[in-house]
Formats: structure tokens, C-alpha cells, sequence
């Protein structure tokens, strides 16, 4: 989805959000830029629901937080994943595929 | 399990809120640092670098919000605004408030405290082991030794059955010697009831019959007070009537039986060979049905025994024990006479409650109805409906907490007066009876707690159902005076009209307790109580043999005849009214067909030649006993009319007529003559007929009695005898107790204690109650009056005649009082039922009680109504138009 486009349905954020932090911990402003720069700037996320995505996934215990200090010697929080994170990311991603198997289908048939 | 986990986000969250806090705000910063420095590299000046990145990041307040919203603590929030608003309403208006919060507290403080005595006496279980096992046996009469242990051989399906009674025994201290209520029990009384003590043993098998050793056990407050709470207190000796008993064991400080005032236990002394075993009845039975005993088996076993004893013994007609047999179980048996107007109370002040909790909602509607534009005001900008209710409820709660404060400080304050006033004390009575074992605690502040938040509630509900009435528009209509909410008028009225249902109620309730008390008081008494004090006196039998006992008690009523202010002096066995007992077989000479178990009953009273004229009591036959009537001349009785009629029904002349009282130590046994009546005079009780009574002269009686009765007929107050008699009786034997001096009057009036005190408080209950009836209709019309000033200004200028206003404001405020009597009495028609049991010769659906209660109230209701109505028809008209 491109700048035009509305927010991302909120379950894709959740999945994309997992995926960065699996390949490395990662700060929310570090996630932010990570998924921007990873779809090549199709993605823009909307920060507004950033930072409520986090606290959401941490309440589920599928990532974890704690503070640490960046390469520049500045305190912030960063969020990792955890196990039962993993096994979601896994889950979500099989789902994701499934939907867009699915839409695919239906968008590639011709007139009958 | 996701909800745990949530939960114990949840927790964390209440306990560290300040750290979620800056870690939130640290985090932000962080981002928005970031994405400003992204912006400045990217080329932008530094401040709308700064801009960019807000705007990117969305409302920063806004996600803060929904972030704390997430954290779900918004209730917290909340709440503390609420808190804030409500105190900041109720303290700005302090006449609402203190008026609102006393009258709850009047009613917090007598409900909790009522129910703090009902949870201390009545719900916690009783001292006993699994009590539901535990009956007591039915009681016309008092039980004999023989019929305890045949009953006791032929009970099958009973683990054990005991028997109890109680007496007045001597405790020698130090320097005098005090009285003590002691139950008499046999030995198997403490297995029976399933109770262990704290120290020592109970009492064993065979320690109740002849040749045992004399033992006692002594109950926990007793070992406190008397003994110091000595540990080494088993195995020593203490002076129990004059003679050495050993004590065996103490029992824990929560046993009581069967009363908390019985202080120690001693055995019985069960001895078939002594003639009172057959012939005194005396004892009460309690039994301990086998585990796993069902109602069928009960019922079986009851007509097992009640056919056994009716073949074994026979039975006169009017002591027949083979009728209305029962087995009563022991919770009602010990606290049946305190449960019933212990509830009846809690009953009465909880109506007082309602009224108070209805008064306050009442207040409330008005002050809402005033505070319309405002709520009107904020529900337009938005607040929903629900949090305008949830403030309200706030307000109401808090003060309904403020009120439960000073309520339950009032009735911790006034405990003790308030447990001394309540009804209950005991038949033996020389302390608190079952006030005994009360004692401040948890329960009244629990109590007033629940009370307290349950009145919030329960007050703010009828405002806050007004709260959606209508819309905006009509509220914040142009000019300062909007139209008054008819809605909260009508409910209004509907308060008054429940509230005057309870104050019917109350007041009806008071004035039957007040005409059952006139009536018990009317009862003739066939004796002068005036002027007349009981010297109640002790002696123990190791201090003093039987023969000097009785010349001392005759010898030291002559001397008391003798002290300044005395008129008359004399002995009796038994004080009339107050002490029962004392009652068996007697034989009649010229009836010898009635003998053994067929022969009628009396009681008897050993009684001293000036008794009769000292108490007043008038003879209508023959004469009383003089001074040649002792041992050695013939035996002579006296008795009462009542036994007239019961031995000779067909009106034969008693006089000279023989009889002979099996009384155990009456004289020489022979044919006694009677030769004199007396009227009827209360002997046992205020209530029911007159028993028969046998008099027997105190010099031909050798019942080696420890106890007697003295009493004195004073030219003065008769409690300023007390001084005196006691100075005497400790001149001439210092082993002799004073147990108690009462004026008789005092007597009688304990007699109907239970009858006074349930008239006191509910006489209080209802003068409350109208007070705070008058004082609701009084504010209720008053209110809706005021709203209707301008109405009757521009009708009074307009001509109308302020007489017809007055009518008209006054009969549409009587409307809901008429209403409110009428269900009132009707209520009281359907709720007397429960109340019969508290009345004496007066019924509970009395007319003329009923309509009294509901005319007071109608007046009363009038009255409150007609003084605002004419007070707003005095206000000048004009006035009236430009009031704003």
C-alpha cells in the first residue's frame, strides 16, 4: 500500500513488527524505519498505531521490552521476541499467505 | 490463561503507574527525537524538523490518552475526578450535607449496633459440639430424679441424657461472702453437650450420686474474677456453701449453659433412697441424639419414652406429662426468649433506616432538580450518561460513607448503654443475662460499613433515574426560574407515601408494647408492693447446721422488725412473683383416693407469722400463723384461694379440713391443718392464673433450706433499708451473704423487663421515626410550594382568595400521607402475626392502637403540610412576580 493508501489492516502491522524484531531487537523508531526501508518505501507506517501495536504484542507476550542504550549512547526502550512470539510470527505468516493466495485467485479470474 | 496474564499487567499496572508513565513519555521523546534528527539531515531548518515529526507522529496527547486507556486504569482516573467533584458538591453546600449525613447516621448507628448483638448472640454457633444433635425435653413441669434416670435407662436412640437445674450458692472469700448462680447438673451434662474445658476435666460417671466426692467446675469468667485466673487453680479446694469442694476444671471463655450468668457447676446428688427424688420436681432435660439420627427416628424415639413414662408414673390431670411432648432444640431452648424481640428490633430500627435512607433521597431529588442546567449543561458538551450517573452515585456514597462514620462512632460510643437496655437478661437474672458474653467487635464496624455504601446507593438511585427526564432544551429554557420537573414531583410524593407506611408501622408498634406494659402493670397483684424490700439471704451448709440456720433467719427477721423506719418484718421460702419452684404432690385427708402419682399439685412456702401483713396480703378465711403455731404444737397451713378451688371445687369450707404436703423437712409428716385462707397473691410470675400455694409456718418447717427470703416493710423509701439490714445480718454471723437487696416494686418490674424494654426502644424508634416523617412531608411540600410562589402570586393578584390556595396546596400534600396510612395500617394488619408474641392481653390487630397510630400521623402529616402552604400564600404578590 502506497502513501495514498489508508492505514494497513492492523493485523499486518502486528505480523510486520514480529518479522523485524526476529531478524534483531529493535527500538519502535528503529521498527518504524526498518519496515519502511525493507518494502522500499511502499510501506509507510502510521506511527499513530506503532507504539499501540508494541504495547499490544507485549501484553500478549510475544515480544519483550527493556531498556538499553543505542549506538550513540542514548537511553531507549527496545523490544525483542519472544518464543511464544516465534511460533505467531510462523502462524501469522501461513495465514498471510493463505489471504493472499485466496484474493489472488478471485482477482485473477477472467469474465465468464 | 490470556486473561492472567492480562490481569497481572493489570496489577502492575495499579502498583507502578508512575514508571509506565515515564517510561511512556521517555519512549516518545526518543521517537521524536529520532525522526527530528532524520528530518534536519534531510535538509530541514531544526524547529520545522521538530514540526514534521509531531505531525508524522500523530496527536501526541491523543495517544497518550488511549495508551493509558489501554493500560486500563482509566477507572482510576475517573474516579479520582468523581471523588474530587463529589466532596467539592458536598462541601458547598454543608447545610444538605450535615442534615443528609446525620439523618443516615442516625439510622447506620441503631441498625449496626443491633446488629452487631444479633451477630454476637445469635449467629455464631453455640458453645456445643454439633448443637443440631442437641433437645431439650419438654417442660409443663419440672422433671423428678426418678422420671431423669428412667428416662435416661429406656432412650435408645439418645448418646447421652442429662439432667440441669440451678441454685443460688455460697462463694466464701477473704473478707465476706458473695453469691453465685451455679448450675446443678448430673455428670454426663458435658458430654452431652459435646463441650471440653480449658483446664482439668468435666465431671466423671457416679460423681453425681450419693457418697461422691464433692467437686465443681467453674466457667472461665468466674476463674477470672474470683480466682485470678490461677493457673494451678485443678486439684485445689475452695469453699462452696461453707463446705470444701474441689474444683476439677475450668471451662473455655465462650461456654455458657445454660446462660452466660450461670458461673460454676456443680453434680447433682441423685439419691433414690431420699424422698425428694420422687416426689421434687425440679430438673430440666437435655439430650444427645446418637449420630445420624433422622427426623423419623426422632419422632419415633419421643413416642417411645412419652408412652413409657405414661405407663410407669401416673399423672393428675393438670400435670399430666404424656401431653404436648416435644423435643426442643437446644438453640431454641437457650436463646428462644432473646431471638424474638432481638429480631423484632433489628426489624424496627431497619425500618428506621428506610425512612432515613428515603428522607435523604427525597433531598436529593430537590437538589437535582436545582442542579439541572448544570447537568444539563455537561451532558450537551458530551459526558455520557452513564458518567454523569456514576458521579452522582459518587456523591451519594461518599456521603453515605461519611454518615457510616459517624454512626458507627456513635454506637461504639453508646454499646455498653445500648446492650444494658435490650431485652435481655435472664429468668435467674442478677446480672446482664446474655449481655454478658457482647462485647464490641468487628461486626459493628463490618456492620455499619456495608450499611453505609448500601445507603449510598440505595439514595442515589431515584436521582440519578431523573437524571435522563428530559433533554437539554427544557432545562436551560431562558429565564432564571425553568418549570419545575413533575417527574421528581411525583416521585417525591411516592417517598412521602412509603415513608409514612413505616412510621404507621412503628408508631402502631410502639403504642401496642405501651398498652401490653399498661395492662401487665394492671394485673393485680394481690399484694402492696410499695414500701416493701426483699433481703435475699445465704447461708452455706458447712458454715451453719440446719436447726441454727433457721433460729438464725427468724432470729435476725425479729431484730430487723426492731431497725428504725421498719414496720414490719417477715420470712418467706420463696419470694412471691420473683422465684418459682418449690412445688409437689400433696394428699388431702378426706380425698385418700388421690394419692400416689394422682395426687394434685401446689406449690408450698415456708413463710414466718408477720409475712403475711408485711407484703400486704389480705386474709378471707380464718387466720394467719402466730407465735404458738412451732414444733411441738399441732401443724398447721394456710393457703390460697386458688387452692381452695383446685382440692375442693364443689365449695367446701377448707377450714379445719387435713391435709399433708409431701414437702420434703415440712414438719413431723402427720396431717396438717388447714386453718385459714389468704387471697389469691402472685407467687410465680405476673402472667397466666394464680397457682395453688400452701403456707407452712417457718418454726414447724426443719427443711435444713440454705437461702430465705427477708422481707421488710418500710415507713420510707425501702431502699435506704439495704444500708441497715446488711450492717445487721454481717453483725451477727459474718458467714452469712447478703446476696441482694430489691425493693419490691423493682421485683415486679423485672418480671416485665423484657415487656418495658421492647416498649422503650420502640417508643424511641417511633418517636423518631414521626420526627423524621414530619420533617420529610415538611420539605417535600415546602419544596414544591416555593416552586409554586410565582403561580400563587399571580393568582392571588389576579384576585383568588388565598384561603382556596391554601386548601388546594394541602390537599394534593395530604393526598400521598392519606395514602401512605392507609397502606400503613393494612401492613400492620398483615405484619401482626409475627408481633403477637410480644403482647400481653391486648391484640395485635387492635383498632383502637391501629387508628391511633394512623390518626398521629395524618395530624402530623397535616400539620407539616398546612404551615408551608400558608406561609407562601402571605408572600406579597408582587414580590412574588419579580422574584427571580
Amino acid at each position: 500500500m502506497s502513501k495514498s493508501r489508508p492505514d494497513m489492516i492492523k493485523g499486518t502491522l502486528d505480523m510486520l513488527i514480529l518479522k523485524v524484531l526476529s531478524l534483531e531487537p529493535m527500538h519502535g523508531w528503529g521498527i518504524s524505519e526498518r519496515i519502511q526501508r525493507m518494502s522500499d518505501d511502499v510501506l509507510e507506517v502510521n506511527q499513530g498505531s506503532l507504539y499501540p501495536a508494541l504495547h499490544r504484542l507485549a501484553r500478549r507476550g510475544w515480544i519483550g521490552s527493556g531498556w538499553d542504550v543505542t549506538e550513540n549512547n542514548r537511553r531507549a526502550k527496545y523490544y525483542r521476541l519472544t518464543p511464544a512470539g516465534e511460533a505467531a510470527l510462523a502462524k501469522e505468516r501461513d495465514h498471510w499467505r493463505e489471504l493472499s493466495w485466496a484474493v489472488d485467485r478471485v482477482m485473477a479470474a477472467e469474465g465468464a | 490463561m490470556r486473561w492472567l496474564d492480562d490481569l497481572a499487567f493489570r496489577i502492575r499496572a495499579l502498583l507502578g503507574r508512575r514508571e509506565l508513565e515515564r517510561d511512556l513519555e521517555d519512549e516518545i521523546a526518543f521517537h521524536l527525537e529520532r525522526e527530528t534528527e532524520k528530518n534536519v539531515a534531510g535538509g530541514m531548518d531544526p524547529r520545522e524538523a521538530r514540526r514534521e515529526a509531531l505531525r508524522r507522529f500523530g496527536g501526541v496527547d491523543r495517544f497518550k490518552e488511549r495508551t493509558r486507556e489501554s493500560w486500563g486504569l482509566r477507572w482510576l482516573d475517573d474516579l479520582r475526578a468523581d471523588v474530587r467533584y463529589a466532596l467539592r458538591q458536598l462541601l458547598g453546600s454543608p447545610g444538605f450535607s450535615v442534615v443528609a449525613g446525620l439523618t443516615l447516621a442516625l439510622g447506620i448507628a441503631g441498625t449496626a449496633a443491633i446488629f452487631s448483638v444479633v451477630q454476637g448472640l445469635l449467629l455464631r454457633p453455640l458453645p456445643y459440639d454439633e448443637p443440631d444433635r442437641i433437645v431439650r425435653f419438654w417442660m409443663p413441669l419440672w422433671w423428678r430424679g426418678q422420671e431423669y434416670d428412667f428416662v435416661r435407662e429406656r432412650a435408645t436412640a439418645f448418646e447421652e441424657v442429662a439432667a440441669y437445674s440451678n441454685d443460688g450458692v455460697t462463694l466464701r472469700g477473704e473478707s465476706s461472702t458473695s453469691v453465685t448462680v451455679a448450675g446443678v447438673v448430673s455428670a454426663n451434662l458435658f458430654d452431652a453437650l459435646g463441650a471440653r474445658p480449658l483446664l482439668g476435666r468435666t465431671f466423671r460417671e457416679g460423681e453425681d450420686r450419693p457418697g461422691a466426692e464433692e467437686v465443681v467446675v467453674l466457667s472461665h469468667g468466674l476463674w477470672r474474677s474470683e480466682f485470678g485466673g490461677d493457673p494451678g487453680i485443678v486439684d485445689t479446694r475452695i469453699l462452696l456453701n461453707g463446705r470444701p469442694a474441689t474444683v476439677v476444671g475450668v471451662m473455655p471463655p465462650e461456654f455458657f449453659f445454660p446462660d452466660p450468668e450461670t458461673r460454676l457447676w456443680r453434680p447433682l446428688d441423685l439419691d433414690p433412697a431420699d424422698p425428694a427424688y420422687a416426689s421434687n420436681g425440679w430438673l430440666a432435660l437435655v439430650g444427645r441424639f446418637e449420630e445420624g439420627t433422622g427426623d423419623a427416628r426422632r419422632r419415633a424415639e419421643l413416642d417411645r419414652i412419652v408412652a413409657a413414662v405414661g405407663e410407669r408414673f401416673e399423672y393428675p390431670d393438670h400435670a399430666d406429662k404424656t401431653r404436648d411432648a416435644g423435643l426442643i432444640p437446644i438453640r431454641e431452648a437457650i436463646l428462644g426468649d432473646v431471638e424474638g424481640p432481638l429480631v423484632l428490633l433489628l426489624a424496627a430500627v431497619a425500618a428506621l433506616l428506610l425512612m432515613a435512607c428515603v428522607n435523604v433521597a427525597s433531598l436529593m431529588l430537590a437538589r437535582m432538580s436545582d442542579r439541572r442546567e448544570e447537568v444539563a449543561i455537561r451532558a450537551a458538551l458530551g459526558a455520557p450518561r452513564g458518567r454523569l450517573a456514576r458521579q452522582l452515585l459518587t456523591e451519594t456514597v461518599i456521603l453515605g460513607l461519611g454518615a457510616g462514620g459517624i454512626g458507627a462512632a456513635a454506637a461504639a460510643l453508646s454499646f455498653d448503654a445500648v446492650v444494658a437496655a435490650l431485652p435481655l437478661r435472664v429468668a435467674s437474672g442478677m446480672g446482664q443475662g446474655f449481655g454478658e458474653i457482647l462485647s464490641l467487635d468487628w461486626s459493628l464496624a463490618a456492620g455499619a460499613l456495608v450499611l453505609a455504601v448500601g445507603t449510598g446507593l440505595l439514595v442515589g438511585l431515584a436521582p440519578v433515574r431523573r437524571l435522563g427526564g428530559e433533554g437539554p432544551a427544557g432545562a436551560l429554557s431562558p429565564g432564571r426560574d425553568p418549570v419545575p420537573d413533575p417527574g421528581s414531583g411525583r416521585l417525591q410524593s411516592v417517598f412521602v407515601a412509603a415513608e409514612v407506611v413505616l412510621a404507621v408501622l412503628l408508631v402502631s408498634g410502639a403504642v401496642l408494647l405501651a398498652r401490653s406494659v399498661a395492662e401487665l402493670r394492671s394485673v393485680e397483684l394481690g399484694f402492696e408492693s410499695a414500701g416493701v424490700v426483699a433481703v435475699d439471704l445465704f447461708v452455706g451448709e458447712g458454715d451453719m447446721g440446719g436447726g441454727e440456720r433457721l433460729r438464725f433467719f427468724r432470729e435476725t427477721a425479729r431484730e430487723a422488725a426492731e431497725l428504725p423506719g421498719v414496720e414490719g418484718a417477715g420470712l418467706v421460702s420463696r419470694l412471691p412473683v420473683r422465684d418459682g419452684g418449690w412445688q409437689g404432690s400433696v394428699r388431702l385427708e378426706d380425698r385418700p383416693d388421690l394419692t400416689g402419682d394422682r395426687a394434685p399439685n401446689s406449690y408450698w412456702r415456708a413463710v414466718t407469722p408477720g409475712f403475711f401483713r408485711t407484703m400486704g396480703i389480705g386474709i378471707v378465711r380464718g387466720r394467719t400463723f402466730t407465735g404458738d403455731d412451732r414444733t411441738g404444737a399441732p401443724d398447721v397451713a394456710v393457703v390460697n384461694r386458688a387452692f381452695v378451688e383446685a382440692m375442693w371445687p364443689e365449695g367446701a369450707d377448707p377450714i379445719g379440713k387435713r391435709i399433708r404436703s409431701l414437702a420434703v423437712g415440712d414438719g413431723s409428716g402427720e396431717w396438717t391443718t388447714v386453718v385459714g385462707v389468704t387471697a389469691n397473691a402472685r407467687s410465680v410470675g405476673v402472667r397466666g392464673p394464680v397457682p395453688p400455694v400452701l403456707y407452712r409456718p417457718y418454726a414447724q418447717f426443719t427443711a435444713t433450706n440454705l437461702s430465705t427470703v427477708l422481707v421488710l416493710r418500710g415507713s420510707g423509701d425501702p431502699a435506704l433499708l439495704a444500708g441497715p439490714v446488711r450492717s445487721l445480718v454481717r453483725r451477727r454471723s459474718p458467714v452469712v451473704a447478703v446476696a441482694r437487696v430489691t425493693p419490691m416494686e423493682r421485683v415486679v418490674e423485672a418480671e416485665i423487663s423484657e415487656s418495658l424494654r421492647l416498649r422503650l426502644f420502640l417508643g424511641l424508634f417511633a418517636a423518631v421515626a414521626l420526627l423524621l416523617g414530619v420533617v420529610g412531608v415538611y420539605g417535600v411540600v415546602s419544596y414544591s410550594v416555593g416552586r409554586r410562589t410565582r403561580e400563587f402570586g399571580i393568582r392571588i393578584a389576579l384576585g383568588a382568595e388565598p384561603g382556596r390556595l391554601v386548601r388546594s396546596a394541602v390537599r394534593s400534600g395530604t393526598v400521598p400521607v392519606l395514602i401512605g396510612v392507609t397502606m400503613g395500617v393494612g401492613a400492620a394488619l398483615v405484619v401482626s402475626r409475627f408481633v403477637s408474641g410480644f403482647l400481653y392481653g391486648i391484640e395485635p390487630t387492635d383498632p383502637w392502637s391501629l387508628g391511633a397510630a394512623g390518626g398521629i400521623l395524618l395530624l402530623a402529616g397535616a400539620a407539616a403540610t398546612a404551615v408551608p402552604a400558608l406561609r407562601a400564600t402571605r408572600v406579597d404578590p408582587v414580590r412574588a412576580l419579580k422574584a427571580e
